[in-house]
Formats: structure tokens, C-alpha cells, sequence
């Protein structure tokens, strides 16, 4: 068995593991704030998509990143209007914005489709650091956005539970009505971090797109990175520093069929161990619902449900 | 610093008839607005689109017996979908269960359908179909009604795994779906007992008026039997369902089943009907998915989703032929299934509420 194959599957699962932690993170500030975003995977797509349209155009990486981010809060924001503002049914909401966002990528991807990134975002190289066999490869070649998405989640953890804006978050998820009686505005905090998580969504799509894929395979680009990053979200107890390590495990599972392909180890057919991922966040999805599990995860008491002064 | 002017909801305690009408109808407007605005940013003319789209779907005969046929598995898919969501259980695999329901359906075609005359192979393969696409969401109902775990991303995890295995099926060497010896994989049709042939040879096949008396027996069960009525007192107050004895949790599980089962059917209605054989050109079809937005814009009523359904098959029949006909991308018919559902959404905090705008100082009194 060739060793190299594994350490660089090792170094994919943290490189992939960046769209996870990004759309996760994002679910979870949204759902942190009360709302449910089942948009996920629309948005994910539709930020791929204008990402590569803007990189391309442009020539350069970065404005690529800056615009599918935006359009990934832009897609968000019609979540928030309707679920906070209109207080639509937020499931049919956030399944209604997969919908139109695979529709859209499509329809913005005709363009694109048979061409290529010219120049993708590269990894970082630490000199004599990157050459340290195995934790080289894994720790020290990734690119800049790898890194970036691992510090945002650890500031995210210490924004969550130590600081005052932080708490008021929480609160807004679990108790709305007090957030409401110390004189905030919920729909107010609703918003904005309906918002910045789509803001989050959309740079993970785009990473996705300009480091990863690096041509637009319509919804294959994506193919349910969304949804399991829903999962991800309650794997990880609705905490960022966990969240980090879910993301690395999740990855793992998403790059293994490539490298045992790329090892021609073929004793389970190519197809049935693409459900591996799936099948995967579905055992840790269930296996975490067990009623004693559950109630220690400490998922946002008012989740899904809109806040209505006048009826408390 | 508050703002001079506040927005208020008021609670509507009837809604008004013509809101009922005009909601959706002005959603679809919207819809074609915005579908409108990106077909112009990218340089394709609205109009002709459209009238392409809609002169196809609906006027010509071959049209309409081609939005009709399409009609039916749409159909399928929208009462799935309603059925569990009247009861607030978002099975959203139904893609997936149509694929099981295509791969059962398939496969006792395949394996019994030579020894057995077609008025017993017809029903056995839709009700094979039906039990796999059952089968496909047993266990998310299953942990649903004893663990609580959401169905949403259980059903829909189970869907990317139901696309595996529909790739798996078709292009693994040697596989019991497939033609042998052929030059490229391709699945093996059903035999001629196993498959209907279309009306007067056009795409509508008898299925249809199947699928209609199907929903029409469903709007009867919810409305009229007792079963209707526990589902009823269950998705309006779990608790007052608990204390009248209602055991939730068994009707979690047979709601679920038979939500599954009706996307499990639209999978086999696609083998007896026009596909004939285990495709996975279905994966890119999204019927499944189609259902949840038929089924929402019916606001889950199943006299109203044979409505929606016909009206969606025609967008998308239409859409489809424009793929052929022109360079027009078919995708735009997919963005204006997601935008109309969108604004459903949204319009029907108008049909809920009365939204009007008051001047702080007098509301804050």
C-alpha cells in the first residue's frame, strides 16, 4: 500500500473539511439567532457559481471570493425576510431556496459549463515546516482560506460564550422574550445573523469552487455538502470548537472514495462507496438523537419558531 | 431611537376568499417578473420564452398530452409530499423514494414479468414500486416516531444514497438491470406485460387516471374518515391528541409510510409508463423534488395539488422541449418553480395577517 496516498487523504480531509466548517458555521450562527436555513445547499451552489462567473471575468481570485460571499448573504437575506419579517413556515422557506438556488446556478452556470479556473487559490508553503513528513503535508501545505475558516471558528467560539453581543445570541435562540424585554430587538439580531451566515455560506461555496473543484459540475459541485453541514451543526452540539473537529471527520468520509479509487482498491463498486458520506452523517445524525443524548446538546430552544410580541 | 412609523400584523380571523385565489396567482406573476430580469441580464428575450414555454405546455394537443403524462408522476410526488406535511412531517425524500420505487418496480418487471399476463404485472409493479419507496423511508420514520429525529435531513441524506445506488444498479458490470453484452450500460427494459402502452400513442398513459382517483380517495380519508381526524387533532395540538389517547407515534409512522409509498409509486408509474427501464437520467429530473413545491403552492389540499401539478408538468414540459428547440437554458424552469414558491411564501403572511402601518406615537400610547 502506497503510505503517500494516506497522508495526503489525511491533508484533503482538512482541505475539504474548510466548506464544512464555513456552511456549518454559518447554519450555526443562523440557527444560534432562532432561525432555521434549510437554504444551505442553495446557497452553497449559487455562491459557487458567481464566485467562478466573477474569477473569471475579473482575473483575480479574490473579488471571486468577495462576490460569492455577498451573494451567499444576498440569498440569505430572502430567508430572512420571510421568516423573520413575513414569519413564513421556515422549513418550506429553506426548501424553497435550495430550489430556486440550483435553479439559478444552473441558469448562471450555462456560460461556464467546460471551463476551467485558470489560477486556483494556492496552498501556503512554511519552508522546512511543509517538508516535516505526515504533519507537514496535513498541517502546513493548506491555503490561506483553510486557515482562515479555523480561526473564524475559534473566534466564533469565543465571541458565542464570552462576550456580551455573544450572549445576547444566544439568548435570542433560546429566549426571545427576554431579549425582547431587556429593549433589543429580536428581528433586528435575526436578521443580521441570518445574514452573516450566509455571508459564511457563501465564502465556503466559493472556496469550494476556486480551490477545490475548479470547474462547475452543476449540482454535482456541491453534492449535499449543505445538508451534511445541517447535520454537522447538531453533531456538534451547536458549538464552534467541536464543529471544527465534526468538519475534519465529515471530511475524511467526503475525500475517501477518491483516494481509495486513486488506490485502485475497488473491493466495494465506485458508486456504493460514494454513499459513504451520507451514509455516515445519517448513523451520526441517529445515533445522536437518542433522548439522553439529546437534551446535552443543547440545540436553541426557540429554533424555527418566529417571535410574536403580541402573543406572549 | 424608535422610527416614526411601526408595521403591524394583525391576526386575520377569516381569510378573505379572493386572497385565497389571488395569492398564488399573483406569486406566479412575480415569479415570471424576476425569471424575466435574469432571462434579460443574460440576453435571451422574455416574451419568446415564455410563449414557447407556455404555447407548448398547454395549447397544441401533443402538448397537452404531454403535460398530462408528466402530470402524473408530479402528482405522485405532490401527495407524498402533503401527506406527511399536513401533519408537519417533512419527508423531502421523496426523490429518493421514487428512485427505490423506479428500482422495485424494475426489478419484479424484470424478474417475473415473462411468466405472468399484464393485468396482474401492471398492479404487481406499481405495488412493488410503492413498497420500496416504503421501504426507503422506514427508517427515518422509524427514529422519527421513537427517537424524535428530524426527518428532514434523514429523508434527504437517504436521497443522495438512493442516487448511488441507482448508478450502482446501472453501470456495475454485470448487474441484473442492465442489458448484457451491450456497448454502453443501459437498463434492460420490462418485458411487454410489465409495461402500458400511451393513449391513442401519445405520452398519456392510463396511469394517470389512477393517480387522480388516488388523490381524490385521499382527500376523502383526510376529510371524512377517523384516520383523517387523528392526523387532524395531531398536527393541531400534539398534546390534546395525547390526552384523547391518540398513539402519535403510530400514526408518525404509517403517515410517513404512505408518504413514502406514493413517491415510491410515482417511480414505478415511470417504469410501466414511458421509461420502461431503470434510467438514471432520472437523477437529473428532480421530480421528487417538484412534488414538495406542488404540494406547498396546494397549501397541502390534494383536490388543489392535481391543479398545481398540471400547471407545473406544463412549465416543465414546455421547458424541456425548449432544451431541444432552442439555446434557451431549461434550468430558468426550475429557478421559476423555486421563485414562485417563494413568493407564495411570502404573500401568505398578507392572507394570514392584515399588514398595515400605524404611526408610533399613537400605537405606543
Amino acid at each position: 500500500m502506497n503510505g503517500n496516498i494516506w497522508v495526503l487523504a489525511s491533508a484533503d480531509s482538512v482541505a475539504i473539511a474548510t466548506t464544512l466548517i464555513l456552511a456549518a458555521l454559518g447554519a450555526l450562527f443562523t440557527e444560534r439567532a432562532g432561525v432555521l436555513n434549510l437554504g444551505i445547499e442553495g446557497i452553497l451552489l449559487t455562491s459557487a457559481i458567481s464566485s467562478f462567473l466573477a474569477a473569471d471575468s475579473s482575473g483575480s481570485i479574490w473579488l471571486g471570493l468577495i462576490v460569492g460571499s455577498l451573494v451567499g448573504a444576498l440569498l440569505a437575506g430572502i430567508h430572512a425576510v420571510l421568516s423573520v419579517v413575513l414569519r413564513a413556515n421556515q422549513i418550506v422557506a429553506g426548501l424553497a431556496l435550495v430550489i430556486f438556488g440550483t435553479g439559478l446556478a444552473n441558469f448562471l452556470g450555462k456560460p461556464a459549463e467546460g471551463k476551467t479556473v485558470t489560477t486556483l487559490i494556492k496552498p501556503l508553503s512554511f519552508g522546512p515546516l511543509s517538508d516535516i513528513p505526515l504533519v507537514g503535508p496535513v498541517v502546513f501545505q493548506q491555503d490561506p482560506i483553510t486557515y482562515a475558516s479555523i480561526v473564524i471558528a475559534i473566534v466564533s467560539s469565543l465571541y458565542l460564550f464570552r462576550s456580551r453581543p455573544g450572549l445576547e445570541l444566544r439568548a435570542t435562540g433560546d429566549d426571545p422574550a427576554t431579549v425582547d424585554a431587556q429593549g433589543l430587538s429580536v428581528a433586528s439580531i435575526r436578521l443580521r445573523y441570518t445574514l452573516f451566515g450566509g455571508l459564511l455560506v457563501g465564502l465556503g461555496g466559493s472556496w469550494l469552487m476556486l480551490a477545490q473543484s475548479a470547474a462547475w459540475h452543476q449540482a454535482a459541485t456541491t453534492n449535499g455538502i449543505g445538508w451534511i453541514a445541517l447535520a454537522l451543526v447538531v453533531f456538534a452540539g451547536w458549538r464552534p470548537i467541536r464543529l471544527i473537529f465534526g468538519a475534519i471527520l465529515f471530511g475524511f468520509t467526503l475525500q475517501l472514495p477518491f483516494t481509495l479509487q486513486a488506490e485502485q482498491i475497488t473491493f466495494i463498486p465506485s458508486a456504493l462507496m460514494q454513499m459513504l458520506p451520507y451514509l455516515a452523517t445519517l448513523i451520526a445524525l441517529i445515533a445522536l438523537s437518542r433522548p439522553s443524548t439529546r437534551n446535552k446538546l443543547g440545540a436553541p430552544k426557540s429554533l424555527g419558531i418566529p417571535f410574536v410580541r403580541d402573543e406572549r | 431611537m424608535r422610527s416614526p412609523i411601526r408595521i403591524v400584523f394583525e391576526q386575520r380571523s377569516e381569510t378573505p376568499k379572493h386572497l385565497s385565489v389571488l395569492v398564488p396567482l399573483l406569486s406566479v406573476v412575480a415569479a415570471l417578473v424576476v425569471g424575466a430580469l435574469f432571462l434579460l441580464a443574460t440576453g435571451y428575450s422574455p416574451l419568446e420564452t415564455y410563449s414557447n414555454m407556455l404555447s407548448d405546455g398547454f395549447t397544441s394537443s401533443r402538448g397537452i398530452t404531454d403535460t398530462l403524462g408528466l402530470s402524473t408522476v408530479l402528482i405522485c410526488t405532490g401527495i407524498s409530499a402533503a401527506f406527511a406535511f399536513q401533519m408537519n412531517l417533512y419527508n423531502i425524500g421523496g426523490e429518493g423514494q421514487l428512485y427505490l420505487g423506479m428500482i422495485g418496480g424494475a426489478w419484479v418487471g424484470l424478474a417475473i414479468g415473462e411468466r405472468l399476463p399484464t393485468f396482474i404485472m401492471i398492479p404487481v409493479v406499481l405495488l412493488v414500486g410503492s413498497l420500496a419507496g416504503a421501504l426507503w423511508i422506514l427508517l427515518p420514520a422509524f427514529v422519527r416516531s421513537r427517537l424524535g429525529t428530524s426527518e428532514i435531513v434523514t429523508t434527504l441524506l437517504l436521497t443522495y444514497i438512493a442516487a448511488s445506488l441507482v448508478k450502482h444498479f446501472v453501470y456495475s458490470p454485470g448487474s441484473f438491470f442492465v442489458t448484457k453484452n451491450s456497448a454502453f450500460p443501459q437498463g434492460r427494459l420490462v418485458p411487454e406485460s410489465a409495461s402500458l402502452s400511451g393513449i391513442n400513442n401519445t405520452s398519456l398513459y392510463p396511469t394517470f387516471f389512477l393517480v387522480i382517483v388516488i388523490a381524490i380517495v385521499l382527500f376523502w380519508v383526510v376529510k371524512k374518515t377517523e384516520y383523517g381526524y387523528r392526523i387532524q387533532v395531531i398536527s393541531d395540538s400534539p398534546r390534546a391528541a395525547h390526552y384523547a389517547g391518540i398513539n402519535a407515534n403510530r400514526t408518525t409512522m404509517s403517515v410517513m409510510l404512505i408518504s413514502g409509498a406514493l413517491s415510491g409509486l410515482g417511480g414505478a408509474v415511470l417504469i410501466v409508463g414511458p421509461f420502461g427501464r431503470l434510467d438514471p437520467g432520472i437523477i437529473l429530473l428532480g421530480y421528487g423534488y417538484a412534488g414538495i413545491v406542488i404540494a406547498a403552492l396546494a397549501r397541502n389540499n390534494f383536490s388543489a395539488i392535481i391543479v398545481s401539478g398540471i400547471l407545473f408538468a406544463g412549465l416543465r414540459s414546455g421547458g424541456d422541449k425548449l432544451q431541444i428547440s432552442t439555446d434557451t437554458p431549461i434550468h430558468i424552469g426550475v429557478m421559476l418553480q423555486g421563485a414562485i414558491l417563494l413568493f407564495a411564501l411570502g404573500g401568505e403572511a398578507f392572507r394570514r395577517y392584515h399588514i398595515h402601518a400605524v404611526r408610533t406615537e399613537r400605537a405606543t400610547q
